[in-house]
This record gives structure tokens, C-alpha cells and sequence, in this order.
């Protein structure tokens, strides 16, 4: 299977701080992809030179073969750890201006929409102003504007971040759901339950260096532990000894 | 293109969709119609009351010192002569008259001196009008008519002027050019707060990263440009339509000159010149605003900054009559090729006629490569300063990054 994502030799420095120091991994085309790491890893700061928000200080990243661009290549959905939207526009018009720039027509954005409102029982909220939901709804939100048009690659970080069990359940349906249509899924995640069991690939990050990379099972085996947390608590475990 | 439009669109409508907007485009003009409309009330209740004055009939006694005065003017007024002032005060204090008006000897250097019953502070005025009236038709007839209306300032003059062979009214002249000024003021003025708040509000909402993602920051940007822009235009049709309505329909009765709009000479390069320095100053503006909207993390912080290039821009309004008197001056040519002052100046003096071909040539360039230069700056600053949610961006940075 041919890689959707590759990164090379990543480095990222901010002032002169490096935080990232040589990362390289891919991720093949229809798997699911797991990125772990604790807070501050530079899992976020992956992503973000990854979709050109920021720009690296050495190293490729590719996607699809080339450096991302909005204007090509490959059909992204991203759901970013950083949550906002328009919070004064209606649910409906923030959700069909992004289906319109994602680059469908204004009914296919609108159509998407309401069936979107309606699968996640929010369909009497679509004129509603986004700042009158509360946090876990407007979250919904941003993942119907992440999946709207059927993303060949979905890039989630943190994506069960403020949800309750219900609506974590109602997450990960969706998310099977795009693995069921072929797409590609990059979850940024704590949750080592759901990354077990939706999970081909993994790498575990720390202070900006993989310290496993490869199947759930090849990590387990590595670390010689039973499930993910185990292998979690070893590897980042001491932080909190650390910095104190 | 596709993404511009539906940017463009999508910030139209949010904007339309504001309250602070309304309030804004309609608040001036329903401001100067209460006001246009007060004024209008006002000269005509006074008029009318004036013209009441004139036929109230009231008791009058009157010393003449000056010997100017006809008797039968104050026949017809049934006015007594008396020779005693303090008498005529006293006759007024007791309430015996209306008033007693005194005509010193000397009126150049004394003032008449008038006294009356109290009849309310508009009313009062009728002792004044009248101890004027008699004193001006005592004299009127005596003196001839050309110097009668030199002393009391009816004399008119007017001024034809010549170029180049030909007639020329300067002041007509600059109506078209000068319209420029007038809408890079205006959109100014009304646009500068909505642009900075419309950069901002994707980093105060949060949502910079989902759209970097999806559209450029350049087609962001330009888009975001040209909807305030279109804004603004409105808002200033709301203002200026009204207004250009009621000048025609009533500007005789609100005392405004009449200008047959005509009849205005067009002076196509200086109107050109006009079009383009307009056009260039404000994309200038518009980049300094964005960038401005990027650089900071919040719509308080940026305001503060706005406040700065407010006073560049038209600080130079207050050497408006340095600009018509003195254009080769060396502080009007510094301010007139300063990007940041040069708008107001190049706009009014080309208005005027005194803009050199010379200075258009130098002025026209540097402003041209920093709206550029600016512009390009604020779309790199949006794309790498948007993330920066709570501390402002430096210019190091954003080089910074390759």
C-alpha cells in the first residue's frame, strides 16, 4: 500500500528551542494511524508542519508525495486540538460556508449539513447561533464540518476531547464509518481503549523523539506489556517525577 | 476564484447581518437629517415669530441726542419725546411704557441705549429691532444709495478667473477630483474598525487552523479586502444618496448655495490621478489594517494601534491651508510622500491644482511598492501570526520562518 503521509527527518525550532528533533514515519493510504504522546510531545506541532501551518526547520513532509496545499492533491478533514468556529453565525450558515470552501455547492453543503444535524440529533439547532450551544455541541459541530465531504484523510487531534461516553460512541461510529469507505484516519489521542481497537499503526512521541513506531501488537511486544496503558504509563510515567 | 466569492459572500452577509453595522451606516445620516431638520424648524419659527414682532404695538418713548431721527417715523410708531433719560428709565421701571430708547449725541462712540418691559428672552429682542429700525430709516434716505449699500455690507463681488486662455473656477474644478478625498475619508472612517475586527475574528473565535487549512490565507485576505470595501461603498450610498436627494429637493430652504452639478468641468488626468491615488492609499490602508488584525491577539489590542494610523492618515487634515498656500513648502512635500500621511495630501492638492507632474511621479511609485509590500506582509503574518492567540507577533518571527 502506498504512504499518504510521509515525514522525514522532521526537526522544528521555536526561537531556540528545537522540539522536534529528526521524526520520520509514514502512514499508508486506508489505515488508521494512532499518534500518541503526552502533552507538550509535539504531536500538534507534527500535525500543523504537516498541513502547513507552520513551516519546518528541517526535514519532508508529504502528503500524498508533495507538501500539503488547500488547492490540491489530497481531500483533507481536519479537526484541529485548538476548538472555534464562528460563534455568532447559525450552525447552518458556518457549516455550509466551509462545505462551499471545501469546495462543494452551496445544496450539496446545505443537503450534507442538515443530514449531518440530523444524525447527531441536532437538526432543531441549524439556525441556532453557535455560541448558544453548549461546548460538547458546537464540538459536534466541528466534526460535521470535518467530515461534510467525505475526506479521503482525516486528521483528528484529540477528537474525543469534552465529549461525553454517548456522544465518545457516537465519535468513533463515525470514524468507523469513514474506515469503512476506504479513508485514511490520523487520530491524535489519549484514549488508548479506542486506539487499540481502531488502530493499524501507531508511534508514540516524547519530547519530540518516536519512541515506538509500528503495529499495536509490535509496540505491546516491544515494551513486553498486555495493553497500551501499560505501555503509556512506562513511557511517559516519570514525567511527572521528573519535572517536579 | 471559487473560494474568493464565497469568502467575499460569506463576509457580506455576517456583516449585514450586525447590528454595530446599521448603526453605523444609518446612524450618521438620520443624525444629519434631525439635525438639517431642527435647523429648518428653527429658521422658520423664528421667522414667523420675527414677523409677529413687527406688528406687536407697544408704548415707546424715545430721547434723540442725535438729531438723526425723523418725527415722523416716530409718529407712525406713536412714539412720545421726552427730553429727561432719567425720566423715560423711571417711566419704565414704574411700568408707566414699554420702553424708552435713549440716542446718545455721539453714536459712534456710545452705544443707544434701550430699556424695556420684560417680555421673555426671544421678545425682548423687539425693543432692540425697533430702536434700530428707526435709527436706519431716519437715515436711509439721506444718504445715496451705492454708499448705502457699501455701510451696510449688500455689496457683492464677482470673481472670474483665467488659464491658459481660457476661463477657469478653481473652486468648481476640484469638485470632481476632490471627490476622491471624500471617499477615501469616508471608507476610512467607516471601514477601518470592521476590517481590523473581521482579521481578528478568526484567531478571537479560534478558528484559524480549520481554515488555513482549507483556503489560502491570500484568497482569505483579498477577499476579506474587497467585501469591507464593498461595505463601505454602501454604507457610503446610504449616506451620500439621501444627502444629494435633499440638497436638490430642499437647499433653498435650508439657505445652501445651488451648484448645477451639470455644469462641473471634468478634468479627465486630474480626475485619473485622483481615481488612482485613491485606489493605491487605500490598499495601502487596508494592509496596514490587516496586518495590523494579524499581528495582535486581540480587537482591544488592535484598537490601540488602529488608533496611531488614524492620526497618520489624517493628522495631515490640519495642514489643509499649508497644502492650498504653501504646496512647494518642505513639510508639504515630506507629508506628501510619507506613505503613511501621503493620501490626504496628494488627494486634496490634486483636488486643488497644485500637485506638480514631478511629485505625482515619486509619490505615486513609493506608495504603489508599499501597499504592495505591506500587503504581502499582512498575508505572511496572517498565515504565521494567526496562531498566536495570545501574545503579539514580531516582525523577527514571522522572517523568521522560512
Amino acid at each position: 500500500m502506498e504512504n499518504i503521509i510521509t515525514i522525514k527527518d522532521f526537526k522544528m525550532r521555536f526561537g531556540t528551542t528545537e522540539v522536534i528533533h529528526g521524526l520520520t514515519f509514514s502512514v499508508k493510504r486506508g489505515e488508521t494511524f494512532g499518534f500518541l504522546g503526552s502533552n507538550g510531545s509535539g504531536k500538534t506541532t507534527t500535525i500543523r508542519a504537516l498541513l502547513g501551518i507552520y513551516q519546518p526547520t528541517g526535514g519532508e513532509l508529504l502528503l500524498d508525495g508533495k507538501p500539503y496545499s488547500v488547492s490540491g492533491g489530497v481531500k483533507l478533514g481536519y479537526l484541529p486540538e485548538e476548538r472555534g468556529l464562528y460563534k455568532k453565525e447559525s450552525v447552518i450558515d458556518a457549516m455550509v460556508y466551509f462545505g462551499e470552501l471545501k469546495g462543494m455547492s452551496r445544496d450539496e453543503a446545505k443537503e450534507a449539513s442538515l443530514a449531518y444535524l440530523s444524525r447527531v440529533n441536532l437538526s432543531d439547532k441549524a439556525n441556532t447561533r453557535l455560541d448558544k450551544l453548549s461546548g460538547g455541541q458546537q464540538q459536534k459541530i466541528q466534526l460535521g464540518i470535518t467530515i461534510m465531504d467525505n475526506p479521503e484523510l482525516l486528521i483528528l487531534d484529540e477528537p474525543t476531547k469534552g465529549f461525553d461516553p454517548v456522544n465518545r460512541k457516537l465519535l468513533m461510529d463515525i470514524i468507523e464509518e469513514h474506515q469503512a469507505k476506504g479513508a485514511t484516519v490520523v487520530m491524535v489521542t489519549h484514549q488508548m481503549d479506542e486506539v487499540e481497537r481502531l488502530c493499524d499503526h501507531i508511534i508514540l512521541l516524547k519530547d519530540g523523539v518516536s519512541h515506538a513506531y509500528g503495529t499495536v501488537d509490535e509496540v505491546k511486544k516491544k515494551f513486553n506489556k498486555k495493553s497500551l496503558d501499560e505501555v503509556f504509563l512506562q513511557v511517559y510515567g516519570n514525567e511527572n517525577e521528573e519535572t517536579k | 476564484m471559487h473560494n474568493l466569492s464565497t469568502v467575499i459572500r460569506f463576509e457580506i452577509v455576517r456583516t449585514l447581518k450586525k447590528k454595530s453595522y446599521w448603526i453605523m451606516a444609518l446612524g450618521f445620516p438620520v443624525m444629519m437629517v434631525a439635525i438639517f431638520a431642527i435647523i429648518y424648524f428653527s429658521n422658520q419659527s423664528t421667522n414667523q415669530a420675527a414677523e409677529e414682532l413687527q406688528h406687536q404695538s407697544f408704548s415707546i418713548e424715545v430721547t434723540d441726542e442725535t438729531h438723526l431721527i425723523k418725527p415722523s417715523i416716530l409718529d407712525a410708531l406713536k412714539a412720545k419725546t421726552i427730553t429727561d433719560k432719567q425720566q423715560g428709565i423711571k417711566d419704565v421701571a414704574s411700568g408707566k411704557v414699554d420702553s424708552y430708547i435713549y440716542y446718545p449725541s455721539d453714536i459712534s462712540k456710545h452705544p443707544v441705549e434701550v430699556y424695556g418691559q420684560d417680555v421673555g428672552i426671544f421678545n425682548n429682542s423687539r425693543y432692540d429691532a425697533v430702536a434700530s429700525m428707526v435709527l436706519k430709516e431716519s437715515i436711509q434716505n439721506s444718504v445715496d444709495v451705492n454708499v448705502r449699500s457699501v455701510i451696510s455690507n449688500q455689496a457683492s463681488t464677482n470673481v472670474t478667473t483665467y488659464r491658459d486662455g481660457e476661463e477657469y473656477d478653481p473652486v468648481k474644478q476640484m469638485i470632481l477630483p476632490g471627490l476622491f478625498l471624500v471617499l477615501f475619508y469616508m471608507l476610512i472612517a467607516f471601514s477601518a474598525n470592521q476590517m481590523l475586527t473581521s482579521t481578528i475574528e478568526e484567531k478571537e473565535n479560534r478558528v484559524i487552523e480549520m481554515i488555513l487549512t482549507t483556503i489560502e490565507a491570500r484568497t482569505l485576505v483579498i477577499g476579506k479586502i474587497v467585501s469591507q470595501v464593498a461595505l463601505s461603498l454602501f454604507q457610503g450610498c446610504i449616506i451620500v444618496l439621501p444627502a444629494l436627494a435633499g440638497y436638490l429637493l430642499f437647499h433653498d430652504k435650508l439657505n445652501l448655495p445651488f451648484i448645477d452639478l451639470t455644469a462641473l468641468p471634468v478634468d479627465i488626468p486630474r480626475i485619473l490621478t485622483g481615481a488612482l491615488v485613491f485606489v493605491v492609499s487605500f490598499l495601502f490602508f487596508t494592509g496596514v489594517l490587516v496586518l495590523i488584525g494579524s499581528s495582535v491577539p486581540t480587537a482591544k489590542e488592535a484598537s490601540q494601534f488602529l488608533g496611531v494610523v488614524m492620526i497618520a492618515i489624517f493628522g495631515p487634515l490640519y495642514a489643509v491651508t499649508l497644502f492650498i498656500s504653501a504646496p512647494d513648502a518642505p513639510l508639504v512635500r515630506f507629508l506628501s510622500l510619507f506613505p503613511f500621511t501621503a493620501p490626504i495630501p496628494l488627494l486634496l492638492r490634486n483636488a486643488v491644482g497644485n500637485l506638480h507632474p514631478w511629485e505625482l511621479a515619486v509619490a505615486l511609485p513609493i506608495l504603489v511598492v508599499s501597499a504592495a509590500v505591506v500587503l504581502m506582509l499582512a498575508v505572511r503574518v496572517f498565515r504565521y501570526g494567526a496562531l498566536e492567540y495570545s501574545r503579539k507577533v514580531s516582525l523577527r518571527e514571522i522572517f523568521g520562518r522560512r
